[in-house]
């Protein structure tokens, strides 16, 4: 182990220095989690209009608010699905995507994007809608490179919440789907 | 290239520097999804939930992962004089952290030093056992990653398990922590090549109105037996496994100089405002 401390710490003053704010890092695009969680599958997006019924129906089965958004769903001829979705929570906006196989399954999970805040600015739409259509190659202008963040254990509960949906989804309307 | 999945129950991100690394980058994940079905406490079929349901009872075989990060969390149990103790699975249950499938009324549970070695794989305990291997699981699972990674070529990269991270290569990374008081703002604390930091604080669970995850062994009533702070408390060691068993011994312990810390050639960071 190579260890050298700021030497700031040594004297005890980064901490009265001003801080960085975390905020955005992007993994992938749409083309490279397909890529990766449908690896050698032709996939054909595939709209599904969300009914206020099912809407309700998938709010209740993951306790989340926010509206799915159902023109962001592709299907393979062999009946696997891929799905990206968002939590959007006080503190962060995350957008990520879930491969499913044929019968349901979820054959993986793979983060897009996580976008993460000083708390409120980010429940605020204008805020959020700077990083709406933004993909890997098109970064966005914020300390997004910050890498090697330590801390205490940050939660994933959200997107456990958020796959739920999804499932709830495939279950209710993707699987009843006929090939074309 | 760089990649993030949910797992372990927070976000792990893999970066390394190569961009034609897929397979490898992969295998390292698939790693991470091993030790998180050996060791979850949720799924009833993990190495973890046979002990708990049965150690006390038979011999239980495990995998070799297993028994390495018990024969780890004992080897620090023992030098931390007792303050690390994987053996608070029931308390973290009583807290509404942990899902009580186990009955917990209906036992007295024993610690990690009831657990014993019948042969390197398999396992028993004198006493019933609610272990929860969260304080530790998380930095075996990176170290896992990274020795991955390391044998499939990779020359330099992170692993970076919701705040538990450990960097690989001799290129000197940068190393934030988190402002226990403002998590989204960030210190520059230096920087690290060949080695790992963890963090324990309470920050995330305080903003979010959990209960302390931070339990101590020694505390038997119900009110004190949890932890609260507001400091974050770093170690810094060459394997991330120890690293994040060890922040329990600085959380709890509050000391710096530990004599636990020498021994495993580790460093502790205290951020107090």
């Amino acid at each position: 182990m190579n260890w050298n401390p700021h030497p700031l710490t040594l004297i005890g003053l980064a901490i009265v220095s001003t801080p960085m704010i975390a905020q955005a890092k992007i993994y992938a695009s749409v083309e490279q989690a397909q890529k990766l969680l449908l690896p050698n599958k032709q996939l054909h997006q595939t709209p599904i209009l969300i009914t206020k019924n099912l809407q309700e129906k998938m709010r209740v089965a993951s306790s989340i608010r926010h509206p799915f958004q159902g023109n962001r769903i592709w299907k393979a001829s062999d009946g696997s699905w891929f799905v990206i979705d968002e939590v959007v929570g006080k503190h962060e906006m995350i957008t990520y995507a879930v491969g499913l196989n044929p019968t349901g399954s979820i054959t993986g999970i793979e983060i897009l994007e996580y976008v993460e805040s000083y708390g409120y600015e980010v429940a605020e739409a204008q805020w959020r809608n700077q990083f709406v259509g933004k993909n890997i190659d098109d970064p966005i202008k914020l300390n997004q490179d910050i890498q090697n963040i330590g801390g205490a254990t940050l939660s994933c509960k959200h997107i456990a919440d958020g796959v739920k949906r999804v499932a709830v989804l495939h279950e209710l309307v993707l699987k009843h789907m006929k090939s074309k | 290239m760089r990649r993030c999945k949910p797992l372990l129950g927070t976000f792990v991100e893999i970066t390394i520097q190569q961009e034609d690394a897929e397979t490898s980058m992969n295998y390292a994940f698939s790693e991470i999804e091993k030790v998180q079905s050996l060791m979850s406490f949720h799924h009833p079929q993990s190495d973890l939930s046979k002990i708990n349901r049965q150690a006390h009872l038979r011999p239980i075989n495990i995998n070799i992962w297993t028994a390495q990060i018990l024969n780890i969390a004992k080897d620090i149990h023992v030098h931390s004089g007792g303050l690390f103790n994987c053996g608070v699975g029931h308390r973290l249950i009583t807290a509404g952290l942990l899902p009580n499938h186990l009955n917990i009324n209906e036992h007295q549970f024993g610690g990690i030093e009831d657990l014993y070695f019948i042969d390197q794989e398999t396992v028993s305990s004198m006493r019933p056992l609610c272990l929860d291997l969260g304080g530790i699981a998380k930095g075996f699972a990176v170290d896992m990653a990274v020795n991955t990674l390391i044998a499939g070529g990779v020359n330099s990269g992170a692993v970076n398990a919701g705040g538990d991270l450990r960097v690989f290569g001799n290129i000197p990374q940068i190393i934030y922590l988190r402002n226990p008081q403002a998590p989204s703002q960030l210190f520059e604390i230096g920087t690290l090549s060949n080695g790992a930091i963890a963090t324990s604080g309470l920050y995330f669970s305080i903003r979010d109105k959990q209960k302390s995850h931070i339990v101590h062994p020694f505390k038997k009533t119900e009110l004190d037996i949890d932890e609260h702070f507001l400091e974050s408390y770093s170690i810094l060691a060459k394997e991330c496994v120890y690293a994040d068993a060890l922040t329990k011994v600085l959380a709890l312990s509050r000391q710096q100089n530990h004599p636990c810390f020498a021994h495993y050639s580790a460093q502790a960071i205290r951020i107090s405002r």
